[in-house]
This record gives structure tokens, sequence and C-alpha cells, in this order.
């Protein structure tokens, strides 16, 4: 230690101090360098185009890739793709990557980022879509659509849905605007409800549904009258207020005028969150100020839920009786739960959900070719078909009306009734904070963290805010 | 200097000695079952049948018990190995070579900086340790387009460098800490007797540094084992991941296997719970060690 | 200075060391072989990552975009150090860190000493409290949050057979906070009580014979032999927990997520949110460098306090 001190005293401080500012500086120069140079240059990638006809295909081994989350679907999909893709093209292995859901998003743009991605095909949310397509992260399939895709065997907005940009209006496509993907998987909520104890009919309207909740809780103690998302993470609780809003005549937002502050806390919106917070809130479970599609699912199968709304893609294990106290067999479970469309109120609209398929601008060549192929293979009348009897939903209009579909689940005709009333958030670039904003406050609403009404108008003067912006500031 | 530290004289009372043991026992009782108790719990809802798992009340006994979690964590739904069990095997490999690695480099340092006096040691120690404060997400993109050039994505090399990195500096601090209770003079002892610096080293400081070296290696075996942000950044095929993502993916989407993630969590904890076991007299004595304290 | 009896202090040596058989490195190549290789990897791979977050936070540069990274100076400083929201998660963590690092080290030291004064199965009882700290932070936070769910929790089955009425431990703003603490400590405090066990175990025994010949109290003993000897090895154990806990993310990520709305939302945590929704890659590379600035200068001084102890 005292020789420490003694050294210590002794070094020369000047000539330190120099060496190491200039060894900073001199790195933070390369950094600099490094970072404009990672910047900017790869301007090819955004804008790159499918040509109008599938590509050359090779004959070597080829895995294609795809990345997913972690979910039963993306694992039907890699069968389903390995066990019949196979048979056109035995060369070509399917490989689905997943991550867990609440890295979803980031996992796939990083990689976007560093302008080298592990995966051929992104499966992306239809909000995603714009970030994806502004910064050239995709490719861009509207001639490549036109004349490998039977366009009139799909109800328009589902194919908008899934790879228009800009957004279309709800339930129209707009022909002259660019394709960037193709749906996958078609998703909706379902209303789940027991029929042992509120009858084999499900409730009309939504004021119908909130007071036979309410009877339903008083009558059976210990089980709430409503289960439903109301979390802060992915896009929860954003969804729940946005269905309430669209049932009781609200709008999102105007696209025109690019418009939020006023439009979504108009008269009717304020509606919707009083009814959201003030009369469904109460008849929720203890705690449930969290609850996204696992909980609300437990709820069901453990018979603490009267009336349950969630995805339907993720309802499958509801039907499990591994999982379920309301049945030994799956029958029996049918017999008890009861799936619907959801009630309507000012209008019928329901919440759009479900996935597309894109290509990734930075594959390389054969892989963009193999994945146009797929994409084709993917939406033929038979594929489809044979997708819905594997557990998928098709979007195909024959195949959600053929018996192998309605027929492989009972929520299938759910989602077949109610692909005519689907409506979608924003797309735009910034939509992860759009959303962000709207998840945190609306489950501070619901958690008593903030006045339901503040919290309905700062999300429409952030939202706001970080539309002007054009998403740039950050904070 | 005994007689300095005489104050106030109390005769010792043993039947107040005996009361205090029992109440020091209680308490040590009570703190490690309000300490274990989420541990068994998990190693409980691994052997629940899912059903249980969601009971309301909350069952603590009287529930089936079932291995077939356990027996999912290895054996994928196809029959083959599992894609945790792989994710397991990664965990090994990098937490392994990592915690090595950091070691091998972290060791050798921390004693030049104990025995030499260098220029602005301080400044360079505190630099050392500095390298730890910066949050991991701000980190990520920078690393993630710098292995993207070295073509280090997705591959364990990767992982396992950026797992050094970040142990070296806490083993170094450590170790230091160590070395500084090992007095030079045995070192210089070695050296009148000819042999060189290096040799010293080798010869007596080291195997006295053992204990301190397995302590510090805990602590970086944890890091890498438990380690999730790097790995779900810099890792996205199933051949390479470890297991914090994979355990990660159990949940979310639709019904949760809480008891597949109760039994990969048990599995998981496991080999470092053994590690740390087998070390557990140096982890605690590494310290008393020789202990000249400067 | 502190003796054991165990290895005595050699005969001080008045001549000087005789003259070393020379090695082809000197002492100071030594030096620069054993110290190089850690140095230069922790220049590359914390270095230099920094370095660039550092440039970059002078740019409004994003990760995703395409357009090329332009100079703003400090605009991203300014707006970061005069944001709302950013004031707001600085509280947030400031009552965590101080919350959780106060209770892990009462605990961590009384579990600490009750240990230290077993004589038989040390081992074994160390093993079992360092359990908790062996686990991965995902794990926990999935299992705290399965435990302290209010409906299916067994945290809320077992209040409830005593009586109580379920508490909303993760979705009201008072008690999410105190679940995150009490969380983080359950996890942590291992890594104090095992430090401050191995400083208590160095206390050399012969101070404590010597005390207890002159009939000194328990309390003495404490507060006199005990206390000083451990409190560096201790502070030194609270400033890696400080500073770990300043930058956790894993645990709020799994736990809460930030709520309810943004209530146990900490810098760490705001900082991923900004990186990675907007990918404002400029603004959150500034956000980190200010976190590392105040982690730096809090370390510095809290380590001058800490010589100032040593030497004293």
């Amino acid at each position: 230690m005292r020789s420490e001190r003694r050294a210590g005293r002794g070094s020369l401080p000047g000539r330190q101090v120099r060496l190491t500012t200039t060894a900073v500086v001199t790195a933070v120069a390369a950094a600099t360098v490094l970072a404009a140079c990672g910047g900017g240059g790869t301007a090819e990638a955004g804008g790159v185009k499918a040509p109008g006809a599938v590509p050359e295909l090779t004959d070597e081994p080829l895995t294609l890739s795809f990345i997913w989350f972690e979910w039963p679907p993306a694992q039907a999909l890699e069968d389903f793709a390995n066990a019949e893709y196979a048979k056109e093209r035995p060369n070509v292995t399917v490989e689905v990557n997943t991550v867990p859901n609440a890295n979803w998003h980031d996992a796939m743009f990083t990689q976007f980022a560093a302008r080298q991605t592990d995966f051929d095909i992104a499966i992306l949310d239809s909000q995603h879509i714009g970030e994806a397509v502004t910064n050239g992260n995709i490719v861009e399939l509207t001639d490549f659509i036109e004349g490998n895709v039977e366009t009139d065997a799909f109800d328009p907005y589902l194919l908008a849905a899934y790879g228009q940009y800009p957004q279309a209006e709800t339930g129209q496509r707009d022909e002259s605007a660019s394709m960037y993907g193709l749906p996958l998987l078609g998703d909706t909520w379902t209303m789940i409800y027991r029929k042992d104890l509120i009858g084999d009919e499900p409730p009309q309207t939504w004021d119908e549904m909130i007071s036979v909740a309410e009877q339903c809780q008083a009558e059976n103690p210990g089980v709430s009258g409503l289960a439903f998302h109301q979390a802060n993470g992915s896009d929860a609780a954003a969804v729940t207020y946005n269905t309430v809003n669209g049932l009781y005549g609200g709008n999102l937002w105007d696209p025109q005028e690019r418009q939020i502050d006023g439009i979504i806390n108009d008269e009717a919106g304020h509606r919707a969150m009083d009814v959201l917070v003030n009369e469904m809130k109460p008849l929720t479970a203890t705690g449930s100020g969290n609850w996204f599609i696992d909980e609300v699912n437990a709820a069901v199968a453990q018979g603490k839920a009267c009336i349950a709304f969630n995805w339907i893609a993720a309802s499958g294990g509801l039907l499990d009786p591994e999982q379920s106290t309301l049945g030994e067999s799956r029958e029996e479970i049918l017999d008890t739960l009861g799936f619907a469309t959801l009630p309507t109120q000012e209008t019928d609209l329901v919440p759009l959900g479900g996935m597309g398929m894109h290509v990734s601008a930075y594959a390389p060549d054969e892989r963009q070719a193999e994945a146009l192929n797929f994409m084709k293979w993917f939406l033929q009348a038979d594929t489809q078909k044979k997708w819905a009897a594997a557990g998928g939903v098709p979007a195909r209009t024959d195949a959600l009306e053929s018996p192998e579909f309605l027929g492989a689940g009972p929520f299938n005709q759910v989602y077949a009734d109610s692909v005519a009333r689907m409506r979608d958030m924003w797309n735009v670039p910034e939509y992860a904070r759009l959303v962000d904003i709207e998840n945190t406050s609306v489950n501070a609403a619901l958690n008593g963290a903030m006045d339901p009404e503040e919290a309905l108008d700062s999300i429409a003067v952030e939202q706001q805010e970080v539309l002007d912006s054009s998403g740039s500031g950050g904070l | 200097m005994a007689r300095s530290l005489v104050v106030r004289a109390r005769p010792a009372r043993s039947s107040g000695g005996r009361v205090r043991r029992l109440v020091e026992v209680v308490l040590l009782a009570v703190l490690a079952a309000a300490m274990l108790f989420p541990v068994l719990w998990m190693l409980e809802t691994s052997v629940k049948e899912n059903r249980d798992v969601y009971a309301v009340p909350a069952k603590l006994v009287g529930f089936d018990i079932t291995l077939d979690h356990y027996r999912d964590v290895f054996v994928g739904p196809a029959g083959g190995a599992s894609d945790l069990s792989v994710a397991l095997l990664n965990s090994v490999v990098v937490a392994g070579a990592s915690t090595v690695l950091a070691t091998v480099l972290g060791v050798p340092a921390a004693w030049a900086y104990s025995r030499f006096t260098l220029r602005a040691k301080k400044d360079q120690l505190f630099f050392i340790l500095s390298t730890r404060f910066m949050p991991p997400v701000v980190v990520v993109i920078p690393i993630f387009l710098m292995y993207r050039q070295l073509g280090l994505i997705d591959t364990q090399l990767g992982l396992i460098l950026i797992y050094t990195a970040f142990n070296v500096p806490f083993t170094i601090w450590m170790m230091k800490g160590f070395v500084d209770q090992v007095p030079s003079e045995y070192e210089d002892a070695a050296m009148l007797d000819g042999h060189t610096r290096f040799q010293a080293f080798r010869r007596i400081t080291l195997p006295l540094l053992l204990p301190g070296i397995a302590a510090t290696a805990v602590f970086a075996l944890i890091f890498s084992w438990n380690e999730f942000v790097y790995a779900i950044f810099l890792t996205s095929s199933q051949e390479v991941r470890t297991a914090p993502p994979a355990i990660a993916g159990l949940i979310g989407g639709t019904t949760v296997d809480w008891g597949l993630v109760a039994a990969s969590a048990c599995v998981f904890a496991l080999p470092v719970l053994v590690f740390a076991y087998l070390v557990r007299k140096h982890l605690v004595a590494g310290v008393t060690l020789g202990a000249v304290r400067r | 200075m502190v003796l054991t009896n165990e290895h005595p202090v050699q005969e001080v040596t008045s001549t000087p060391p005789a003259p070393v058989r020379t090695s082809r490195l000197g002492d100071r190549g030594l030096a620069a072989v054993f110290i190089s290789p850690a140095m230069l990897l922790l220049l590359a791979m914390s270095v230099f990552p920094l370095l660039w977050a550092l440039s970059l936070s002078f740019t409004n540069y994003s990760a995703t975009g395409s357009a090329p990274a332009e100079f703003v100076g400090f605009a991203n400083y300014a707006e970061i150090l005069t944001s709302e929201a950013v004031r707001r998660r600085a509280l947030t963590t400031l009552v965590y860190v101080v919350g959780a690092v106060t209770l892990q080290t009462v605990l961590g030291f009384g579990i600490a000493y009750l240990i230290s004064r077993r004589t038989r199965g040390r081992g074994l009882l160390t093993t079992l409290f360092l359990v908790p700290m062996m686990l991965s932070p995902v794990v926990v936070g999935l299992f705290w949050r399965f435990m302290l769910d209010a409906q299916f929790g067994v945290v809320n089955s077992m209040l409830g057979s005593l009586g109580i009425e379920p508490v909303e431990w993760l979705t009201r703003q008072e008690t999410a906070m105190v679940s995150l603490i009490v969380v983080d400590t359950w996890q942590w405090t291992p890594f104090i009580m095992l430090i401050a066990l191995a400083g208590l175990t160095a206390v050399p025994r012969y101070l404590y014979e010597a005390a207890s010949i002159d009939r000194a109290s328990e309390w003495f003993r404490f507060r006199n032999i005990t206390l000083p000897l451990v409190w560096p090895l201790l502070l030194i154990a609270v400033m890696f927990r400080a500073i770990e806990a300043f930058r956790l993310f894993d645990l709020v990520y799994i736990l809460t997520n930030g709520g309810p709305g943004v209530s146990t939302e900490t810098l760490s945590f705001h900082v991923n949110k900004v990186a990675f929704l907007g990918f404002n890659t400029g603004t959150a590379s500034a956000y980190g460098i200010l976190m590392v600035v105040v982690v730096i200068v809090l370390a510095q001084i809290y380590l001058r306090y800490l010589n100032k102890l040593k030497e004293d």
C-alpha cells in the first residue's frame, strides 16, 4: 500500500492524461465512422421488389427459415410445411425458429437493424408492417401477387390487413396500394361462456352481456363475471380498449388527417373507457390487472369465469381435459363451454388478429425465391384446406367455408362469422410506441393508478405527439 | 492489547447463553424456511398435474405426483432429444468455457495488480469495474452489429466472449482481494531461493489462491449460466440457444405448462447448485486463508 | 493491521533482496503479459461498444432506419435531463435500489451472523441459503409472479388461511414496488450473506477470546470487534449490489413489466423501451451513457470514502 502511494505521487499525471485523452478521442472517432458507415450505405435494401413470377428455384438442399414466437401454431406450421411442402419440393426443409412472445418484435427488428437476418420469412403482426416497410426490411410483393395469387378467392380485407401499406380502411382493400405480405393465420376474439351458468344462448348486445355477467357473478360465489386481457405488455390492454371503443361507436384515429387527439377521446371513446373501467373491471377477479392470454385461459379452465374473451388461436388448450376442471373429455367440456362471436352494440366491430408472412429483404436470392414459391403454394386452394384441417386458420374464402375448417374446432365458425366485422389498429411505423402508450395508460386506469378520463385524454395527447413527430425524439 | 478491551465486566450467564442459542436457531430456521419455500414450491409444482397447478386455493399437499414434466424436459414430443435438452447442453458449454476463460484471464491480472506498482493502478482498476455499469440493453445493438461483421452471431463463441468480458472485471476485483491476503513475503522468500517471480507465483501463490478462485468461479458461473438479455439477442437458432431464453420461451402464447417450466427450472438450477456445494468450504474459508491483512 | 496466529509475520528483512535469477521477462514484462489479455478483451468487448454508444448518443441515429446518422450535439442529453418521464423513472429506481439493498444488507448480515455462530453444518447451511442466488432471474421472476398472483398464487392462499383478504401484489401501485423489492431481496440476500460470512469467519478468534476473558458483553464484542472488521467488506458488497440493482432489467420485465401503468418502470427498463420500441438508438445511447456516468460518479465518491476507512 505504501509503495502504491509513492508510485502514485511519482507518476507523471500530465503525460498520462494526454495519452488517455488521445486514446479515447481516437476510439470515439473510429466508432463514429463505423456508426456512420453502418447507418448509411445499404440503400438498395429499401425498396426490394419481388418479380412478377417466381424466379428459378434451386435443386440443392435448402432450409427455409421462419421466425415466429413460441406458441402451438408455430409448431403446427413447421409440421405442416415439412409434411406437405416437401411433397412439392423435396429438397427443402422448413424450420420455424421461435422466440418468447415478449421479445418477438425486438428480436426480429434487431436483426433487421443489422441488415442481415437468420430468417427468410418473417411472421409479423399486422401492426408491424409500417415499421418494416418504412425501414426497407421486407420485400414488396405487389407485382408478385398479381400473377401468382388468386386475389378473387380472398376477402379483400384479409389480403389488405396482412400486407397492404399504407394501411387499408377498415373492411376494404386499396387496389392501387402496395402489398408487402400475405396472410398466414387468421385470428380474432371469441367470446367464451359457461353454458351451464348463463344458458345456451349467448348475449347479443354488449350491455346485455355485462348484466348477464353481473348476475352470474352474484349467483355463483367464487366465480367472476368476466375475464379479459388487462396486462400492460404486448398489446393486451390496448386491444381490449380498442374493441370496446369500436363497439361503442368510437374511432382510434383519422388516417387521412393523422389525427388522434379529439378522435379517440371523443364522446364515444370516453363512454367506452367508462364502460371498461366502471362496468367491466368490477366484474373481474381480484388481481386480474395483469392478465393476458394465459391467465384468461386458466380462469376459464378452472371454472372461475362466466364469460371470457380471448384470441381464437390461443384457445385450443381450453378443450384439453388435462388442463381443465370442466370435464373429463373434450365432449364434456364442449357441453359446458360455448363459443360465440362478440356481442354488438353501436357497431359490430371485432378486433383483427392473426399474422402474415413477409419476405426478408436480406435473405439471399435463392432463399427469397423459395420463400415466394412457398407463399404462392400456401395460398392455393388445396393447401389452404389442408392447413385448415391441420388446425390453422386459412384466409381463402372457400377454405373458410369448407367443412374441413368449420368442423376442425368449435371456434372456427366464430372466425368465419367474424371476418366481415374485423377492424385493425394503426400500422404506422410508430405503432410500437403508440400501442405502448395505450397499453400502459389503460392498464393504469384499470388498476386504479390513473383516473380513466385522464388516462384516455393523456393517451390522445401522447399518441398525437408521437404521430406528429413521426416517432423521432424517443422519450 | 487485551487490557485495552476491558470496559465493563458482566458475568456470563449460562442460562442466558442457552436461551440466546435457542433464539438464534429458531431465527435461522425461520429465515431458512422463508428463503427456501419458493424453491420447494417450485419443486412441488414440477411434479403436479397441470390441473392442480392452477388450483384455488393452492394445493400444498394432497395432489397426484407425476414425473411427466421431467420427462418432457429431456424428451421431445417426437421422441428424440427435446429442444430444452439441447439448450441445457449449450448452457453448460457456454457458461463453463466463459468461467474458465475469465479465471485464466482474471487471476494473473489480479495478481499483477496486487503485487506490482503500476501507473494509475487505482484508475485502471476502477475502469475495469466501470465496464459493468452499462445496462446491457444499450450495448446489445453495438455488440450485435460488431458480431455481425465478425460472423459471431448465433455462435457459442460469441456468447462465450461477451460473458467472459463481463466476468473478468468481477474476477479481477475479487481475486485481487484474495491475493492481497497472501503475503508477498512468501514470493520474496522463494525468489531469494532462486526462483523467478513467475515461478514463485506459480508454485507458491497459486495453490494458496485456489479457494479464492473457487469462490470467484462460482460467481462467474452463476452469471454466465443465468444470463438472458445477450442470449436472446445474439442467438436465435435452436442449436445454439442457451437455457434461459428457452425456458422463457415456454411462457406466452396459450396455456402455460407451468409443470414443465418448474421442471426445467429445477433441472437448470441443479448443476450450479452441485458445483457450489462441491466448493462450499472454499466459499467461506477462502478469505481467511493466510490472512495477513494489509 | 491484523495478524493471525497461524502465520506470524516473518522477521523483517533489513537486508535488501538478494539478486533474483533473471528470467526472460522482467517484472514489467510479466505484469504486461498477465494484464494485457484481460485488458484487450475488455477493450474490445466492453469499451469499444461503450464508445460506439457514446458516439451514437450525439446523433439521431435509428438502427432500423436507412438514413445515416446526423450529428445533433447534446440535444439527446438535454431531452433526457429535462424529461418528466425520466425523472419519474429515476425516482422509482432510487426507491427500489435503496429499499432493496438496505433490506438485503440487513438480512444478509443477520443470516451470516447467525450462521457464523454455529459450529456445525455451516457448509450445508451456506449452500442452502445460496440457492436463491443461483437461480436465473427469469425463472425467479416467473415463479414469484405465479406465487404472488392474487387468485392462483400460494402467497394469497396462505394469507387467506390466516383470514387475511387477498392482496393485489402486482397490480396495485403501492404493493407492486414492495413486491419487486421483496423478490429482489429474496434472490440477492445470499450474495451479501456470503461476503459478510467470509468477513465474519475471518475475524480472528483470539480477539473474541481476549474479550471474553475480560468478560465483555456480547453487544460490546459485536460493536467493537465484529462490526469494524466486517464493515469494509460489507460496504464493497453493498456497492456491487447497488450497481447491479441499478442495472436490473430481467426482474422488472418478468414480474410487473413496469406496471401497473408505468409505476414500477426503472431507468433500465425505460431505456429498453426507448431502444426497442421506436429504435431511437441515439436517444437510448445517450440515456445509457448518462446512467453510466451517474454510477461512475457515485461509485468514485463511495470508494474514496471506503479508502479513507481502510487507511484509518
